[in-house]
């Protein structure tokens, strides 16, 4: 294996990239990820946050100490992992960081990984997705995703500019993908938009470093509207209008817990919003 | 004076008769209460050693020429080698012997869990080894696989026969009974997760095999490796000077031991064979899961009058049927009990003990069924537990039994109840639970100690006995020094090495202290007499401390020698205790945060309040992951392990950590030892549980049947609780015109 560290986005060509190594290096030590380029982006992913950008390279203990950063984000942060990983997390990579769905990690032939039935359905699914979860059934891990999609930010790639939503999508038959980067594609910087207010809420099975069973990213924006959005109720990060479009969930027989346990959640996050 | 006898041996809850030799103990029990050095708390004195990184841990050690071995596990959950071929992992790069299924204890043709052993590799490196094992070609005959612990009962696929027990008559006094309550409780499978996994490094010098390893008993790893290899006793050295946590998960060798000395003898070098975190989960051991259909009558006095307890241990592919039964016929004085146990043989990985096995189980179990009486009788749940004490197990005297003092200390503590119900609000329900403990923990002969003093003034103990993290090392200076009248700082212990000590008792079933503890004693007083009896011969006046005394020596050595005497006869030798736990559940979210816990147990003597109390705090945080977010689970198709890491497996953190009172009643049991004391490794993990649960219903009407206490499992029993009040209110409302 070879390790690159380039300096400039010009100098990327293909390879895995690899920042705080937090993700990427158990999946390679797993064999879950295959790599004969291994690039360092440290030096070419912006870091640090200037008025409403942040740089994708920065990381989540950078995050949550800065009083600009909107309340959303900070506790996302904050309720994210362990002060070690989130020492050395960026919040590029963890917007891109893979399912925790056990079948996936332990190498089972699931549909994430090209396979034609999601073990979970029909396995240990007591930790799954309640939306979205026919074609597979995992949820989406990341703390910090639902929180920008709350915010309405937007991403800056080497390629493109677009909304957060826009980054994930569901996998399907012809495409097995979550996110919609393309080969060689890196983020570089999220851009926030000022918000009035914003909240985030967790549900854990212990009080800290745990993925949540179900996160509650809301946030009031300048012209009034309210965004919500979910972590791990579906294979990505999950936008809802209200609590009632929390009947419209498809819950599994072990994730129906998870329905109400969302409303709850959902009714605090709106009242805590002002 | 030594004497032949044939007695009842306990460890875990396990009884064997067995021939021992037992020596006297004259020595009369210190008096109660804090002496000089015993029963004042004192740090540990291996304390810096240990976080400087100085402490050798199996896991530290490197031999010259040493390789690495890595272990080929069954992917199935139940399966048999068909084919297999070594060839291509031996024409790896580093790889220096390969072992396949009978060439080694352990390593078996017929794998009947996932993580079974079935051939390893010897390598310069693990990375080498890990390699090798990959390209062994195996191919599997896959067989059926039995995960359901009911089905197997059925299908009488045990591990043993039924264990059965009765007393009374428990229909007529059920049908008698003015309450009965009757419920189904489950326990999930738990791991250990040792921070040190499980490892062996053997190398042998001529024919003796020297076994460096993690282990809870020396001794018997000696016993094991000798037996199995059919090598004489004292061709087998074992060492282990630090151990990092067993749980009862290293009691024996196992398969990576047999491993290492069968490829250390093929190579001709030092091989270690050490267990992977994702072994640990698959391959180490477990807590079984359990399932109890209990029942329970009572007069409405709150006079229990018939318990009634079906229970079901999924032992897995190995294993022993460990007493979940045990509370349900001990705790209280109730004259009809009837038990039945079964073990499940499933396609899962074997049981090991873990920290009380069987009664954490049965109390969380018989506890909250307790607590269910209470509330149906509505008595104070601490009041039913007094009107229903135990004064005898079952006729056999106890040697010492303080639970009602427990119960009075535990009183400011449920007094509590009343503020902690006020601080509730229409979220978070606040509320207080208790739950009686019941356990062995006396320890037993044989275990040896000598003490040497030296002209300077300082003592070593020596014993090769194994310090297996309870601060073992701490205790048994104190005693010493204790007994010699010097200072803590001029003991030192010697530990961890078979050929470098006499035999020593195993450190499971909280007997390191009651057994090792009396035999320092013993060896120390016998040192103390030889000083004494050399002030005399030097005319030196009786108060003339020990370091005076022993200047006159020189070079010269004093070595005393003590044995641990023999447990009471006819008496049952058991440890007691209570916890009162004040939880606060979000009835909304399901999330239950243990807020404080106070923690009253009566082992007798305590030698060092400090230790003891880490051992209580060990033992409840232990016991909090048990009871709120560990679980391994299976896919319920293959029955392969699903929770393999430390991120699926959830232990609890630091944040996850109560308020944590302990108390101790520290009375000397007078009929146990020169020391008076009991073990306190697994006492503090047998009421938490059900003190949780019960603390659960109180705040929140809400009967919690099953572990762990998910999210899940409270969002479940909050339903049911809203369902039934609703019920209640529509059975209790005026009919409507």
């Amino acid at each position: 294996m070879e390790l690159l560290r380039p300096s400039s986005v010009e100098e990327l060509e293909g390879g895995v990239f690899l920042h705080g190594g937090s993700e990427v290096v158990p999946l390679l030590r797993e064999g879950l990820l295959e790599a004969e380029q291994l690039v360092d982006i440290r030096g070419v992913v912006p870091r640090g946050i200037h008025d409403g950008t942040v740089g994708a390279g920065t990381t989540l203990a950078e995050l949550e100490v800065e009083p600009a950063i909107p309340e959303a984000l900070r506790e996302a942060c904050r309720l994210a992992a362990s002060p070690q990983l989130r020492n050395v997390s960026s919040l590029g990579g963890n917007l891109l960081q893979s399912t925790r769905c056990w079948y996936w990690r332990l190498d089972y032939p699931c549909r994430l990984h090209g396979g034609d039935r999601c073990h979970a359905r029909d396995g240990e699914h007591r930790e799954h997705a309640i939306f979205a979860n026919d074609f597979c059934a995992s949820a989406h891990p990341s703390d910090v995703a639902a929180s920008l999609v709350a915010l309405g930010a937007r991403l800056r790639t080497n390629r493109r500019e677009f909304p957060v939503e826009d980054l994930y999508r569901l996998p399907d038959e012809a495409d097995r993908g979550t996110t919609t980067l393309e080969d060689g594609e890196l983020l570089l910087d999220v851009e926030l938009p000022a918000v009035e207010s914003s909240v985030y809420l967790k549900a854990m099975d212990r009080k800290r470093w745990s993925f949540p069973q179900v996160g509650v990213a809301a946030a009031r924006h300048a012209d009034g509207s309210t965004r919500i959005a979910l972590a791990g109720v579906a294979p990505i990060p999950w936008r809802i209008e209200s609590v009632d479009d929390l009947d419209a969930a498809t819950p599994l027989p072990r994730t129906e817990w998870k329905v109400p346990l969302a409303q709850a959640l959902v009714r605090r996050a709106l009242a805590q919003l002002g | 004076m030594a004497r032949l006898i044939r007695t009842e041996k306990e460890v875990e809850g396990r009884f064997e008769e067995v021939w021992i030799v037992v020596e006297e103990d004259p020595l009369e029990q210190w008096p109660e209460g804090p002496l000089e050095v015993v029963g004042k708390p004192a740090a540990r004195t291996d304390g810096h050693e240990r976080v400087r990184g100085e402490a050798r841990y199996t896991a530290d050690l490197k031999l010259p020429g040493m390789l690495q071995a890595a272990v080929l596990r069954s992917p199935h959950a139940h399966a048999k080698v068909k084919r297999i071929d070594l060839a291509p992992a031996l024409a790896l790069p580093g790889v220096r012997a390969a072992i396949g299924p009978g060439e080694a204890h352990g390593l078996e043709e017929e794998a009947g869990f996932q993580g079974a052993a079935v051939a390893a590799v010897a390598a310069d490196t693990f990375g080498q080894a890990r390699a090798a094992v990959e390209a062994i070609d195996v191919e599997w005959e896959e067989l059926e696989v039995v995960l359901d612990p009911d089905d197997a009962v059925k299908r009488e696929l045990l591990t043993a026969e039924p264990r059965t027990y009765e007393r009374g008559d428990v229909e007529k006094a059920l049908a008698q009974a003015d309450v009965v309550v009757e419920a189904t409780y489950r326990t999930q499978t738990v791991l250990h997760n040792s921070m040190e996994t499980h490892q062996a490094l053997c190398e042998w010098q001529g024919d003796t095999l020297h076994v460096y390893i993690s282990t809870q008993f020396i001794w018997g790893i000696r016993q094991a490796v000798s037996d199995t290899l059919g090598l004489p006793e004292d061709r087998v050295r074992v060492v282990c000077e630090f151990m990092g946590g067993g749980f009862g998960s290293k009691n024996g060798p196992d398969e990576y031991t047999y491993v290492a000395a069968e490829l250390a003898k093929r190579t001709g070098r030092p091989v270690r064979c050490a267990l992977t975190r994702r072994e640990e989960h698959t391959s180490a051991g477990n807590r079984n899961a359990t399932l109890q259909r209990l029942r329970a009558g009572a007069r409405s006095d709150g006079t229990i009058v018939a318990f009634d307890g079906e229970f079901t241990n999924s032992v897995g592919w190995s294993g022993w049927n460990a007493s979940t039964e045990g509370p349900m016929k001990m705790l209280y004085d109730c004259e009809n009990v009837r038990t039945v146990t079964y073990g499940a043989k499933l396609n899962t990985p074997p049981m090991k003990a873990f920290r009380a096995p069987g009664f954490v189980e049965g109390t969380f179990g018989l506890e909250c069924l307790v607590d269910e009486l209470a509330a149906k009788l509505d008595i104070d749940p601490l009041e039913l537990r007094r009107r229903n004490y135990a004064s005898s197990n079952d006729g056999t005297p106890f040697s010492s039994k303080n639970l009602e003092q427990c119960y009075r200390q535990a009183e400011p503590h449920w007094e509590r109840r009343h503020e902690v119900h006020s601080r509730s609000d229409a979220v978070w329900k606040r509320g207080v639970g208790m739950a009686s403990q019941i356990w062995y923990g006396g320890g037993g002969p044989p275990s040896y100690a000598w003490v040497r003093l030296g002209s300077d003034g300082r003592a070593t103990v020596i014993t090769a006995m194994q310090d297996i993290g309870t601060g073992t090392r701490t205790a048994m200076a104190q005693i010493a020094a204790e007994e010699l009248g010097i200072a803590l700082d001029h003991v030192d212990v010697e530990l961890g090495d078979s050929a470098r000590g006499p035999y020593a008792s195993i450190s499971a079933g909280s007997s390191t202290l009651p057994s090792m503890g009396p035999a320092v004693r013993a060896a120390a007083a016998d040192a103390r007499e030889q000083v004494e009896d050399i002030a005399e011969q030097r005319d030196m006046p009786k108060d003339t401390p020990l370091h005076e005394i022993v200047a006159v020596l020189e070079e010269s050595q004093i070595l005393g020698k003590g044995a641990r005497g023999p447990n009471p006869t006819g008496m049952s030798v058991l440890t007691f205790g209570v916890h009162v736990v004040e939880v606060a559940v979000d009835v909304e979210t399901g999330e239950v945060c243990v807020e404080r816990v106070a923690a009253i147990h009566d082992v007798g003597r305590i030698v060092n309040p400090l230790g003891a109390s880490s051992q209580v705090e060990g033992g409840i945080i232990q016991g909090i992951g048990h009871t709120l977010s560990e679980e391994r689970l299976l896919d319920p198709e293959t029955g392969r392990i699903l929770t393999t890491s430390l991120d699926s497996y959830r232990m609890p953190t630091i944040a996850d950590v109560p308020e944590i009172v302990c108390e101790f009643v520290d009375r000397p049991d007078e009929h146990l030892t020169n020391l008076g004391s009991k073990g306190l490794g697994e006492p503090p993990i047998v009421p938490i549980a059900a003190a949780i649960a019960n603390a659960i219903r109180d705040a929140t009407g809400a009967d919690v049947h099953e572990l762990p206490i998910s999210r899940e499992e409270m969002l479940r029993a909050l339903r049911e609780a809203e369902e039934r009040a609703r019920e209640k209110e529509k059975r209790g409302a005026p009919a409507t015109v």
